[in-house]
């Protein structure tokens, strides 16, 4: 036997270590900031850089790309090595993926608050930046591969069949989502227009938490568990069912993010019936993490690293089930849109993801040191701090969710909304606002104590570039015909593998998209519905770079809740200029899908210049800087000729003259609705883009038949 | 009230009849597979993180 000595490559294992340590402090920092404002919106010192709308998309991505990306890479670069008994494929790769991977989290820290966003969640960056991740991801995926193909194990531990799903899902659906049509450097219009937008999103964004937070995380789970209780996973046969039952139903379930929306109803009744299905491969390996440690639970009460990972699975374990709940349409009709679904976000991303990451943190920190943790009383003291962090953070937002979800339902003896004013159901959560900034902040600290554990640590300690290690040369042995089992044969070709775990998570994705695009009845057109004018579209614009659908939604649902609350429900043919789709998710505001016409244009000028002047108690943030700023209307004709190309009925040859004119008559008409109301505002302000737009939400099917074909 | 929101669709039911059978038939083709599997082999499987084949084992530092 060929006995061959080579060095698994810790520095690169450190740097994203580091990373992660960094970028979750700051991602966390702006999440504490962003929770602050939502009770106290003065907290951004009227800087329209750090105002919710901006800095509420650069949490979102600081916490899920840059601290747990930086955590998965850490992870999987330690573990593969390990797992392949082989170094890194290559370690221009390896940095090459670090550095890049840093450069994109700092443009995204540079651009969103400067307000370039896409506005699709999770997925807001701008096109340049999109590029950027793909081919970062790419040297990512080609170093996994290489490292598979050099490895020195004959078979692939399901931890690396894991690896392998993220990395090939996440290019198709990073891919898929970022189809946009530039118009300019910073902006870009979504190649896909209302529902089909909100569709494949959704089905994006759903599948980035299956995908990035949880199918690497599991990889992570099924590695990094047995090797800190030092004993094999419970069920190895179990962790195969979870593995292809997972990747292959999580892929339908997108749709229940757009439970009641003008999404076509057999769409939204997959994404439920599949959603329920994932109960069974999710606890299926949460068990078996559970399970594996079974008589060495002495292990957990001493070891910090099996405490995290004890409480990460169990908050895996909830998430799982209160996903797939929440997605039955009767439990979603009360939880959407509420802070509920904040709610169930933090306990997977706190609970999950962030214990697994501090757990891995933990473990790997004193062996890329060669020494021993430099306080694991302290580390104890994180834990339970984390706990009780988790606790006061997620129950007071459950809390808030429900009383929101109930108010808005709520109807008097008479037949009337118990509460007319949206503002009520948001005044009586602040103080739980007020709790969640409590349990954050615990959590925070918690990270801080860990912070200064790794450096004594790491001072204690004695780094160790490479380590060292010895395995047989991998031998081609021929199998004997007809012998070899399938799953073998399969886990110990790659590309096989591979091809085969990309037709289960196409499938999915293919049946429930193609049919959006492909059958014109799922989007029923309305001949009034027409496209927005230049001033529309540029308020519209600005309308996104404030991340204003962080708030406020535009898809009335079809209750009787709403449609007294809002007017006439939702439908899909009245987004089928919407580049992108504005439904949103969450409502710290109401809707606005019919707002135009609602009240005159200096209502909506002082409500924007401030928000409390009009609505006593409100917790919007102030936008005095529309009052002042100029419109950017040399951008226009870029933008127009962008939305023509993705569809949008503009005549040739409209931008480069008859637009502007347009612009400047409908600014004349806002400024002299303006001065109805005793308003004086020049015309070339942002503020009035603004106003045009909002004035024109929802006005066009108000006199119009419904469907008209 | 929905039917009246979502306009009839031809043929799309279709999809709701081919993803569910695609979806029996891939897990229980998948459940029967996985019971075929081998003890022997699923404890090599199972044992494979716990050699990391490294010269001095890191694997066993006290965390006190």
């Amino acid at each position: 036997m060929n006995i061959e000595t080579f060095k698994y490559d810790n520095r690169i294992v450190r740097a994203f270590a580091i990373a992660t340590v960094i970028w979750g402090i700051v991602g966390m920092l702006v999440g504490l900031l962003a929770a602050v404002e939502l009770f106290y919106p003065g907290a951004n010192l009227n800087f329209q850089f750090i105002t919710f709308g901006r800095i509420r998309p650069l949490h979102t991505n600081a916490v899920i790309f840059a601290f747990v990306g930086n955590g998965m890479f850490m992870g999987i670069y330690y573990s593969l090595q390990r797992l392949c008994k082989a170094r890194m494929f290559s370690d221009f790769l390896s940095w090459f993926n670090f550095w890049g991977w840093q450069s994109i989290i700092v443009a995204a820290a540079i651009t969103l608050p400067m307000g370039f966003t896409t506005s699709k969640e999770y997925a807001e960056l701008e096109w340049p930046i999109k590029i950027a991740i793909a081919i970062v991801w790419v040297a990512f995926a080609v170093n996994l591969f290489g490292t598979i193909a050099k490895r020195r194990e004959k078979h692939m531990y399901v931890a690396i069949w894991f690896y392998i799903s993220t990395a090939i899902t996440i290019t198709v659906l990073h891919v898929t989502n970022s189809m946009t049509m530039p118009a300019g450097w910073f902006k870009s219009y979504s190649m896909y227009a209302g529902v089909q937008d909100a569709l494949v999103q959704w089905w994006y964004g759903h599948n980035a938490v299956a995908f990035f937070l949880t199918t690497p995380y599991l990889g992570l789970m099924y590695y990094f568990l047995p090797k800190a209780a030092n004993r094999p996973i419970f069920s190895y046969r179990l962790s195969i069912i979870h593995f292809w039952a997972l990747v292959f139903l999580y892929i339908w379930a997108g749709p229940h993010h757009l439970l009641y929306s003008a999404l076509p109803d057999w769409a939204q009744s997959l994404g439920m019936v599949f959603s329920l299905m994932l109960i069974a491969p999710s606890w299926g390996g949460m068990l078996n993490g559970l399970l594996t440690l079974r008589g060495a639970w002495d292990k957990v009460r001493q070891d910090p690293v099996l405490k995290f990972m004890v409480a990460a699975v169990t908050a895996y374990g909830m998430a799982t089930i209160e996903g797939p709940l929440m997605s039955i349409k009767t439990v979603n009709s009360l939880s959407h849109y509420t802070d509920w679904t904040i709610a169930h976000a933090h306990g997977g991303a706190l609970g999950w993801n962030g214990f697994l990451t501090f757990s891995v943190l933990y473990y790997v920190f004193p062996r890329l040191y060669k020494t021993s943790l430099w306080s694991t009383k302290l580390a104890n003291y994180h834990f339970w701090l984390g706990l009780l962090g988790i606790i006061f953070y997620i129950v007071p937002i459950y809390v808030a969710g429900i009383t929101e979800g109930l108010m808005w339902k709520q109807f008097n003896k008479d037949g009337f909304l118990q509460y007319p004013n949206f503002l009520e159901s948001i005044i009586q959560v602040v103080p739980m606002f007020r709790l969640r900034s409590i349990g954050g902040t615990l959590y925070l600290i918690g990270v801080f104590m860990m912070a200064y554990n790794l450096y004594r640590t790491a001072k204690a300690g004695q780094f160790e570039p490479d380590t060292e290690a010895q395995a047989p040369a991998l031998e081609k042995v021929e199998a004997p015909h007809g012998k070899l089992a399938f799953h073998r044969l399969l886990e110990g070709k790659p590309l096989f593998f591979t091809a085969l775990a990309v037709v289960a998570i196409l499938v999915g994705g293919m049946v429930e998209i193609i049919p959006i695009f492909l059958i014109k009845e799922n989007v029923p057109t309305i001949a009034n519905v027409k496209p927005y004018t230049p001033l529309q579209v540029l308020g519209r614009d600005i309308y996104i770079r404030e991340g204003c659908l962080g708030c406020h939604s535009q898809m009335i649902r079809p209750f009787r809740s709403e449609t007294e609350r809002y007017g006439e429900y939702s439908k899909a043919g009245e987004y089928v200029y919407d580049h992108p789709f504005l439904w949103g998710s969450e409502r710290k505001g109401p809707d606005l899908a019919r707002e135009g016409g609602r009240y005159p244009a200096a209502w909506h000028f002082n409500h924007l210049d401030d928000p409390r002047s009009t609505s006593p108690g409100s917790i919007m943030p102030r936008y005095s800087w529309l009052l002042t700023q100029k419109l950017d209307r040399e951008s226009l004709p870029a933008r127009l000729a962008a939305l023509r190309r993705v569809g949008v009925p503009y005549p040739d040859g409209f931008e480069n003259g008859p637009a502007q004119k347009d612009l400047d008559a409908e600014a004349a008409k806002i400024v002299a609705d303006l001065k109805q109301g005793a308003v004086t505002c020049e015309p070339d302000r942002e503020i009035v883009a603004l106003i045009a737009y909002l004035q024109r939400l929802g006005t066009d099917i108000r006199s119009a038949p419904v469907a008209a074909q | 009230m929905e039917e009246k929101i979502i306009c009839s669709m031809n043929g799309v039911g279709i999809y709701g009849v081919i993803s569910i059978c695609i979806f029996v038939a891939f897990f229980t083709g998948m459940l029967l597979w996985a019971g075929t599997k081998k003890k022997g082999y699923l404890d090599r499987m199972g044992s494979l993180p716990l050699d990391s084949g490294e010269i001095k084992s890191n694997d066993q530092l006290n965390p006190e």
